[in-house]
């Protein structure tokens, strides 16, 4: 198996004598999406801080491509992108002269700035001043700010947060493509969608601590419950709805009585959501 | 992975300042504001006076020769001697950088300096031109207006009257803007011109007066307004621009752009250098043209000039770093600019008038800037003379710029 891109272990971190984050582990493998699920004020960012080396860890360590985090590490620093929840760009630059920008910092002596505004969408709007930009056209921008190093190690901050389906969707796409050129991605978000079809693994962080980490699959197999829904036809001409836990007794006879009826019309699987899950454990849902 | 170098220190640091310029040309208000700094400021230059009237002119009435002749004919009745009316006639009443302007009577006098009377020389020479503004006369032409703003008025049987020892009453009229030291000065003069022609010295033993004057002696060769609105004016420049780096810093703070530079090899020593150099060169840029502007640079002087400005502008980037720090919206930048730059601006009008600025002024971070500035510019101080105050400004300098790099640091950390 493949060295961690990232590896977190017991990490904590305090604002004055509030614990934001408690106490965690987790590793992140190249190639690989591990989606941070947690509602408003969980930990989310604050990992993300430490991680990238804006915050000092208050206990415990990271290794990043196997070395400790920190921000005097400009080789390391090479290797990361960050795309952060707020839009900081510079508005009063354009959109390509903002990539070039950042590129410079990089070394990078001809970035792919143009290319990386095609794939996201703004190559018409490249020589526009970030102020004219809409919400979209920033988070676009922003992922493809991300992007520009070509990072080993990508950390996103509620990339899709307030964006329309659409724009959305084709970011969900470019997250997904670096992803598979290699790169270790560090989702952070409270759209359970997003977590469950972007994530090879989630993470739920509720209080500054992950209350469960595995794939989503194996996550609603954990923590969900099997079970059909059967819909029949009444004698009145009416519908009924009949409920079977698979893993209860006879569910297999009446399973097949069922099927056998002529009155049969539906017969659905039940699975639980991300939410759902995150609900059972939490108590809380995500947009808390 | 290569670690940093200081070749790629020096490009990051680089990209950055590229990077400010670029905003910084792309703020109207900057721009504007720099344009506007450097029109008015070499404009008004050349627009304030560039000489001093060093001349005192004096409104007498009636003329002096008329007072002289009168005199000779009161003194001649009470019996003075041919010798002492012949010392009357050679007596000098006129003093160095007095002049006096003689008029008929006492009324006209008064209206002189009231201004409802104007006075009037011929360029060519030739008695004076009276212009009555009330009576709607037209202004002379080929004449120009002689500005009387105090005027003594001798009673007509003056030398008589103090040559047999009576009360003479003489009235001293004066424009309400002529200052009281010029006044009693002229009453001064009123009892000397009395004493002189009494022909009695004072009642008393007076010391023997020594001037000495310390420096170059000025005397016909004052600092002119001009002169002085030279250090003034490069002075303001930086702290104009100190506006517009504290806007440029608080801008990076607020919108959080530093944090997307503090997660890429960009160190914040990086940030800090950067904002450092492009504040100091563009104060320094700005300060130096406004001196290029006003014809400050001399072969002997630009050395030491372009030392001090140089120690300005570092001392204005490290107060508009703090600005930049503190301030969390732009009306917080607003007032803390206010805050620091006002109590800055004092030394600059206090050295304009030598020694007169007090203690507590000579405390403040931007004094010795002031004073060098003024010293060297106006008074053509050299290295030798400036060695005290620019180890004075060194400090402030330092001490300053070094508190906000950590204010700034800590601001961003914080962020």
């Amino acid at each position: 198996m493949a060295e961690p891109a990232i590896s977190v272990k017991n990490l904590s971190y305090w604002y004055g004598d509030l614990q934001a984050v408690k106490n965690i582990s987790f590793e992140v493998f190249p190639g690989e999406i591990l989606g941070f699920l947690g509602p408003n004020g969980a930990g989310k960012s604050t990992t993300i801080k430490v991680l990238t080396g804006l915050l000092a860890p208050g206990s415990g360590s990271a290794q990043i491509l196997g070395r400790d985090i920190g921000r005097d590490d400009p080789a390391l620093q090479a290797q990361i992108g960050v795309c952060f929840e707020e839009k900081n760009l510079y508005l009063e630059m354009s959109a390509l002269e903002n990539l070039n920008f950042y590129a410079s910092l990089f070394g990078i002596r001809k970035p792919s700035s143009m290319e990386l505004l095609l794939r996201v969408g703004l190559a018409d709007r490249a020589g526009e001043r970030v102020r004219n930009f809409s919400k979209g056209m920033r988070q676009r921008l922003m992922i493809a700010r991300a992007f520009i190093n070509k990072p080993a190690v990508l950390f996103l901050d509620e990339p899709t947060d307030g964006l329309d389906p659409v724009t959305a969707a084709a970011i969900r796409r470019t997250i997904r493509e670096e992803a598979d050129r290699g790169a270790a991605i560090l989702l952070t978000t409270h759209n359970m969608m997003e977590a469950d079809e972007l994530s090879d693994r989630v993470a739920f962080i509720n209080e500054g601590k992950i209350v469960a980490l595995d794939s989503a699959e194996n996550l609603k197999l954990k923590y969900g419950r099997r079970a059909v829904r059967v819909r029949l036809r009444r004698s009145d001409g009416g519908v009924r709805e009949e409920h079977i836990p698979l893993d209860g007794e006879r569910a297999s006879e009446r399973l097949a009585e069922l099927a056998a009826s002529p009155d049969l019309l539906t017969i659905h699987t039940e699975e639980a959501t991300l939410e759902s899950i995150f609900i059972q454990l939490t108590g809380r849902g995500l947009e808390g | 992975m290569k670690r940093s170098l200081p070749g790629r220190s020096g490009k990051i640091i680089g990209a950055i300042m590229l990077k400010d310029l670029r905003l910084y040309g792309r703020n109207k208000i900057y721009v504007v504001l720099t344009v506007l700094t450097l029109a008015c400021f070499g404009a008004l230059f050349w627009l304030i006076p560039g000489t001093v009237e060093e001349t005192i002119t004096l409104a007498i009435s009636p003329p002096l020769q008329t007072i002289i002749n009168e005199g000779k004919e009161a003194l001649r009745e009470l019996g003075a001697s041919a010798e002492m009316l012949q010392e009357l006639e050679q007596t000098e009443f006129a003093e160095e950088g007095l002049e006096l302007v003689g008029l008929e009577s006492a009324a006209q006098l008064r209206r002189a300096v009231e201004g409802t009377l104007e006075v009037y020389r011929p360029k060519g020479g030739g008695d004076l031109i009276l212009r009555d503004k009330a009576a709607g006369e037209k202004k002379p032409k080929d004449a120009q207006r002689v500005q009387l703003d105090i005027g003594i008025a001798f009673p007509d049987s003056f030398i008589a009257g103090v040559a047999g020892r009576e009360k003479t009453t003489v009235t001293v009229y004066a424009n309400a803007d002529v200052p009281e030291e010029i006044r009693q000065a002229m009453q001064s003069f009123v009892r000397e011109i009395a004493y002189q022609l009494a022909g009695r010295e004072l009642p008393v033993e007076l010391p023997a007066e020594e001037t000495i004057i310390l420096g170059p002696d000025r005397s016909g060769a004052q600092a002119s307004m001009r002169d002085k609105m030279r250090p003034l004016l490069a002075f303001f420049a930086l702290v104009l621009e100190t506006y517009a780096m504290a806007s440029l810093i608080s801008t990076e703070l607020l919108q959080r752009t530093v944090t997307a530079l503090l997660v890429t090899p960009m160190k914040m020593w990086h940030f800090l250098a950067a904002k450092t150099l492009f504040g100091t060169g563009l104060a320094l840029l700005q300060g130096l043209t406004i001196l290029v502007l006003v014809g400050a640079f001399t072969p002997a002087n630009w050395l030491l000039l372009l030392t001090i400005m140089l120690l300005g502008s570092l001392l204005f980037t490290g107060v508009a770093m703090l600005i930049g720090a503190a301030g969390k919206d732009f009306l917080d930048q607003l007032i803390y600019a206010l805050l620091f730059s006002v109590p800055l601006m004092i030394p600059a009008f206090a050295v304009l008038f030598p020694g007169t600025a007090a203690a507590w002024v000579r405390v403040i971070p931007s004094y010795p800037i002031a004073e060098l500035l003024a010293n060297t510019t106006i008074y053509g101080s050299s290295w030798r003379d400036s060695l005290g105050l620019l180890g004075y400004a060194l400090l402030w300098g330092a001490v300053l710029y070094a508190m906000s790099l950590l204010v700034l640091k800590r601001k961003v950390e914080s962020l």
